[in-house]
């Protein structure tokens, strides 16, 4: 893990901003695996499926991961529109400082994970979306 | 053109009728056929931002029921969703014609049995869905479109003719 250098940023550090990654099947965890491989053990990510869960289910299991997030927090989805996405975002309501993501991608919890302890939620969410974009390009064959 | 699914689903608007299904018959329009909902400011904005290019109608029974032999004449495909049977039959006992109904999501809660993995049924359930097949419909059982279509009378010994 990277974590911010002492004298790094503003005078008074910002508090990490929790996250909770809400996916269909295991999606979160191997994601998580995968970020492991890169940075070394994860820790504060909490990982839920919505893996035969009702709406109303999925909606009290998110409400229940979030509720004590103090000074807000992001919900990371893997898709728009997705039960996690639109369950997330019920259960956000209630919880005026979560921000959720969709379209959650490696590139994406890396750069959360290098992040979270520098931004507010809101101001992550915002660069998150951007570097989940930036990191999908594409190279075509490079001539000889 | 028009109706081109209708669905019984406790998740409503998700992955598999956006992805799957949409992929598939390529809807116009999706219609969140429940009371709740309509009468929720707030759920209702979530359902119609959930599906960007489809235009989302949130309506009660009554009025998917009122405006349902029109939509059947509209061009482009249309999609009706559901939480429950029961609603199923609350719009079809208000006028809705309906000749398949899709079982793709009724979830595990306390009291209900397995189906199977993606249905489970109470007798309360039970009786709805007796009471769509009484009424001439077929109840069919599918999540997917990649996934075999099978009668719910093939899967629950309930409806074994």
């Amino acid at each position: 893990m990277s974590a911010p250098t002492a004298g790094e940023g503003a005078a008074s550090p910002a508090k990490r901003v929790p996250a909770l990654i809400v996916t269909h099947a295991d999606l979160a965890q191997a994601l998580v695996r995968a970020a492991e491989r890169v940075v070394g053990t994860i820790e504060d990510v909490t990982l839920l499926s919505n893996e035969g869960l009702s709406r109303s289910d999925l909606e009290d299991a998110i409400e229940t991961c979030v509720r004590d997030w103090r000074e807000g927090g992001l919900l990371l989805t893997d898709f728009w529109g997705g039960s996690c996405h639109t369950c997330g975002s019920a259960a956000a309501r209630r919880h005026g400082e979560v921000v959720i993501v969709t379209g959650i991608n490696l590139p994406l919890l890396l750069d959360y994970l290098h992040n979270r302890d520098r931004f507010s939620a809101p101001e992550l969410a915002e660069r998150l979306q951007q570097k989940g974009r930036d990191s999908i390009r594409v190279q075509r064959g490079v001539p000889a | 053109m028009s109706w081109a699914l209708h669905r019984i689903d406790d998740r409503l608007i998700h992955g598999q009728v956006l992805v799957a299904w949409g992929a598939r018959l390529d809807p116009a329009r999706i219609w969140v056929v429940d009371d709740g909902v309509a009468a929720s400011e707030w759920e209702r904005d979530l359902f119609k931002e959930a599906a960007p290019g489809i235009d989302v109608r949130v309506a009660s029974v009554a009025e998917a029921a009122a405006a349902h032999a029109e939509e059947a004449g509209a061009p482009r495909a249309a999609f009706l969703l559901v939480r429950d049977l029961a609603t199923a039959l609350r719009l079809v006992d208000a006028g809705a014609e309906v000749q398949e109904w899709n079982l793709g999501g009724l979830h595990y809660a306390p009291g209900k049995e397995k189906v199977n993995d993606y249905v489970y049924l109470d007798e309360h359930d039970r009786e709805s869905a007796k009471a769509l097949l009484s009424a001439g419909a077929r109840l069919v059982v599918q999540d997917v479109p990649a996934s075999r279509p099978q009668p719910l009378g093939a899967l629950d010994p309930a409806f074994a003719q």
